[in-house]
């Protein structure tokens, strides 16, 4: 990771300056935003899938469990291995990732023994994992990283000063020797005890101790004013180059396996039948997922963390039928939500738009995972509603037009029975034409103006006439109706 | 696993579809329960030194009655395959309680019934999202838990940056806290509680047919009233539960005991009361754990006393658990190791032409050689065959046994 880190900044500073990486890096709301953004992309192309093959409610026990996956190689790594794991060490990452699988499989078992059906054993199976986390929390791992709040709400705000340090010039250690100007060099009695040899008495042996001397790495030497010379620092974000390699890992996953997995989603039966083995991809989906959800675990929590998996790529569903879409505008919601949540998390839309200013006494500083998922529940409400198919607000359009459209062929209908009759005059006299139909006289006007510029009939004299165009359409409309297609 | 053969299968339906799975299965896991309460209140109470004083038998009581409630009607919620539902139902529940403690401050009716109206608008979200779209139920859940969560999560961490002195009993509601059952709040649960049974008592028909046969059921009564009955009754087990349960681990309570009990009976009414009652059980014991250990969450307590529950169900349970399967297995094993000794000693016999030819060990057990020498020994004590140093020879008896086998699979 460090190396990866490094090789990234010394890319960077081909284009810009240290000073503006660290402005960038040091700003709370561009790291939220950018790991915020990297969760919701990797878990928004693989929650594509996760949504097709109905298994949605299953990240949400793979998020949960792998809690005790995180929780037991935490107790094994640092009680017996004697190691100071964080969140981003391998161990705790194949723990989750073992956790993880390890829900799918046992959930698996037991509807395998058909003593408990479908959803019922995942419902049994990850609330006893998690419960089982929930007490190891509690009772092993209390005053230190880990505690329950963080497992639910992430501390996505504070990642920002959990950062690598890079140097690039100026880094050489500073080494303190007793003769340096800034060595701090004082007398010290050797074989002075309280109750014993007292500093005063002539048995008192001095000697010369400096108290800072030692080796210093340039950013310390720096901050302690040992040296002059500034060295280049770039401090980096861990979590983001953790999120970072995720998404492409997860990227690489779909980019290789796309065919496969399209197929697996939609067709199972076929793909087996093809000679791939759905089973291996379905196994290792499921690990790129608990590993997506314990690179998440950081920022956002164990239970919030769901909701990157399932909403923006149900709010993509709602937007598109095609796969290749759905992997496009999933991930690019999903992120914009991050971007919103933050402000929506700072009552600040966007960094231009404070609410506290707009409307007086009105702030508030919210949990900003929380945040960004309200973010996607309003995108996936706004997409419900304005869905160019399934939306509500089609579904009106959609009905008006029907409506419409039926207004006019019954009146069109009515013109077509009666213009070439002899009581054409009553039945075409426009003030009158609304009894025909049992319509409003205003409904019925409606229907008239619309028809008219559409050009399809023509008023003279109080009378409704179809046009040429007119008479093609309602004959058209009869025929379909006789031949009831 | 292997299953009965097929030529077996009617038989076996055919005499137990009319009589409850095992008589007195119900007793003996009623037995076995109370045994278990003995027991655990006597080792927490010798070996732990937890006090049965009248607060911890409170906040039990409470937790028993909640257990109760939730196992009663998690048994529905089971059978009618829709137990994930309870999951998104009380992640559901976070924003009400949080709307209700802003508005009217810290009063548990209050928190209840703002619990109650979030879940319930959770349901219909549900329900309008999977109408109007293409979304499935299982996504559907998932984004009304997560965005109602997501919303409570909000709400709370507005109100804990508030300073608001009282807002510690907030937190509680996320993993569960049976400490916080008082008297006044034990009487409440026990009036709702008991009107809960009443209801579940008075509609048990519909609720039955609802359960088992929908279709059946929309043929002869409306089953709208009674499915929004049902998802009411759901709701307020929910919302009543998290006290001790906490939000994230409800649906274990609610669906655990149902499963356990599920093990034990085929019939309804049995599976209902052994829910109640094994909720009980993980209810109580969980809340007294974590009362007298007050470090201890309760929600995850009571999901591990529910889920061994589960455990010792799934593999004790008479006729369906996993050591019963095995028992009969092995007993199914061995007889048929018997049989097929018996028939081929009787086979070798009648191609010798004589009905009591000697035949040498070997040739009859080479295909079962552990299970076949068994066999042998136990046609020699049955006194269906006799043995000469390595030869085995048929009895009178063992041959007629043998004959009538053939006479009948004929």
């Amino acid at each position: 990771m460090y190396g990866l880190e490094q090789v990234i900044i010394q890319f960077l500073l081909n284009f810009t300056s240290q000073e503006s990486i660290n402005t960038i890096l040091n700003d709370p709301r561009i790291v939220a935003i950018i790991i915020g953004g990297l969760v919701a992309a990797s878990g928004g192309l693989l929650g594509v899938f996760l949504k097709l093959r109905h298994m949605s409610l299953t990240t949400d026990a793979i998020s949960h469990t792998i809690l005790l996956g995180i929780v037991v190689a935490f107790i094994v790594m640092s009680s017996i291995l004697g190691l100071e794991p964080d969140l981003s060490s391998p161990g705790l990452i194949l723990g989750a990732a073992l956790a993880g699988v390890g829900t799918v499989i046992l959930t698996e078992l037991v509807q395998r023994s058909g003593l408990i059906k479908g959803d019922t054993a995942l419902g049994l199976v990850f609330p006893l994992l998690f419960a089982i986390a929930v007490l190891l929390v509690s009772r092993f791992t209390s005053n230190i990283h880990l505690d329950n709040d963080s497992v639910i709400v992430g501390e996505i705000g504070v990642a920002w000063a959990n950062t690598n340090t890079h140097c690039y010039t100026g880094c050489e250690d500073v080494v303190i020797t007793p003769e340096h100007p800034a060595a701090r060099v004082g007398r010290v009695c050797t074989n002075c005890s309280p109750g014993g040899i007292n500093p005063r008495s002539p048995e008192a042996v001095f000697t010369e101790q400096c108290s800072n001397c030692g080796t210093y790495n340039a950013a310390e030497a720096w901050a302690q004013g040992l040296t002059d010379v500034q060295p280049l620092l770039v401090l980096w974000p861990r979590s983001i180059t953790t999120m970072g390699v995720i998404t492409l890992l997860n990227v690489a996953f779909i980019l290789i396996f796309y065919k496969e997995l399209k197929l697996a989603s939609f067709d199972a039966a076929l793909a087996r039948a093809l000679g791939f083995k759905p089973g291996w991809l379905h196994y290792t989906l499921m690990i790129l997922v608990s590993i997506t959800a314990v690179g998440a675990f950081d920022a956002v929590g164990a239970v919030l963390v769901v909701a990157f998996f399932i909403i923006p790529p149900a709010t993509a569903y709602l937007l598109t039928h095609r796969l290749g879409w759905m992997l496009i505008l999933s991930p690019f919601l999903g992120a914009i939500s991050a971007l919103v949540g933050y402000d929506l998390a700072r009552a600040n839309l966007l960094g231009w738009l404070p609410f506290s200013e707009l409307i007086p006494g009105l702030t508030w500083n919210t949990s900003i995972s929380a945040a960004m998922v309200i973010a996607q529940f309003i995108v996936f409400l706004l997409a419900w509603a304005l869905s160019p198919e399934q939306g509500f607000v089609a579904a009106m359009l959609r009905r008006q037009n029907q409506r419409r459209h039926f207004e006019d062929q019954v009146v069109m209908g009515h013109i077509l029975n009666h213009q070439e009759t002899l009581e054409a005059s009553q039945e075409l006299a426009t003030d009158t034409l609304h009894q025909h139909f049992r319509w409003t006289p205003a409904r019925t006007q409606q229907v008239l103006r619309r028809l008219r510029r559409l050009q399809l009939i023509v008023i003279t004299q109080n009378r409704v006439q179809l046009t040429e165009p007119g008479v093609r359409a309602a004959l058209s409309f009869e025929q379909t109706l006789r031949t009831g297609s | 696993m292997q299953r009965e053969l097929p030529s077996s299968v009617p038989l076996m339906t055919d005499s137990n579809s009319r009589r409850p799975a095992l008589p007195g299965g119900i007793w003996r896991s009623l037995g076995i329960t109370l045994m278990a309460i003995l027991l655990f209140v006597l080792i927490t109470n010798q070996f732990f030194n937890v006090r049965y004083d009248y607060t911890l038998l409170v906040v039990a009581l409470g937790g028993a009655v909640l257990g109760l409630l939730s196992g009663v009607i998690g048994s529905f919620a089971v059978l009618r395959q829709q137990s994930l539902m309870g999951d998104a139902l009380s992640h559901a529940a976070l924003p009400g309680v949080a709307i209700a403690f802003m508005l009217v401050g810290r009063q548990m009716g209050a928190l209840l019934i703002g619990a109650a109206i979030a879940s319930w608008l959770g349901a219909q979200f549900i329900r309008a999202v999977t109408s109007t779209t293409r979304i499935k139920q299982d996504a559907a859940m998932g984004i009304t838990l997560a965005a109602f969560f997501a919303i409570g999560l909000a709400l709370l961490t507005i109100i804990q940056g508030q300073q608001n002195a009282s807002q510690a009993g907030l937190a509680q509601f996320i993993f569960g806290q049976a400490a916080s059952i008082r008297l006044d709040s034990l009487l409440t649960i026990a009036l709702v509680g008991s009107a809960i049974l009443l209801i579940t008592a008075l509609f048990w028909k519909e609720l039955k047919l609802l359960t088992f046969d929908p279709v059946f059921a929309a043929t002869i009564m409306r089953t709208q009233p009674v499915e929004a009955l049902l998802s009411t009754l759901i709701v307020v087990v929910i919302v009543m539960g998290l006290q001790v349960a906490g939000v994230i681990l409800m649906v274990g309570l609610l669906i655990a005991p149902a499963v356990a009990a599920r093990q034990w009976s085929r019939r309804l009414d049995q599976m209902v009361v052994l829910a109640g009652i094994f909720g009980a059980f993980a209810g109580g014991t969980g809340a007294i754990i974590s009362a007298a250990d007050s470090g201890l969450p309760t929600g995850p307590l009571i999901i591990i006393m529910a889920s061994i529950i589960v455990g010792v169900s799934i593999l004790f349970a008479p006729e369906r658990g996993v050591v019963w399967e095995l028992w009969k297995q092995r007993r199914e094993r061995v007889s048929f190791a018997r049989r097929n000794v018996l028939i081929s000693l009787y086979r070798h016999a009648q191609s010798h032409g004589d009905n009591y030819a000697w035949a040498p060990q070997e040739l009859i057990t080479g295909l079962y050689d552990g299970p076949g020498k068994r066999a042998l020994g136990w046609l020699e004590q049955h006194n269906q065959a006799v043995k000469s140093g390595t030869r085995w020879q048929l009895t009178g008896s063992g041959l007629q046994a043998a004959e009538q086998f053939l006479n009948e699979h004929r």
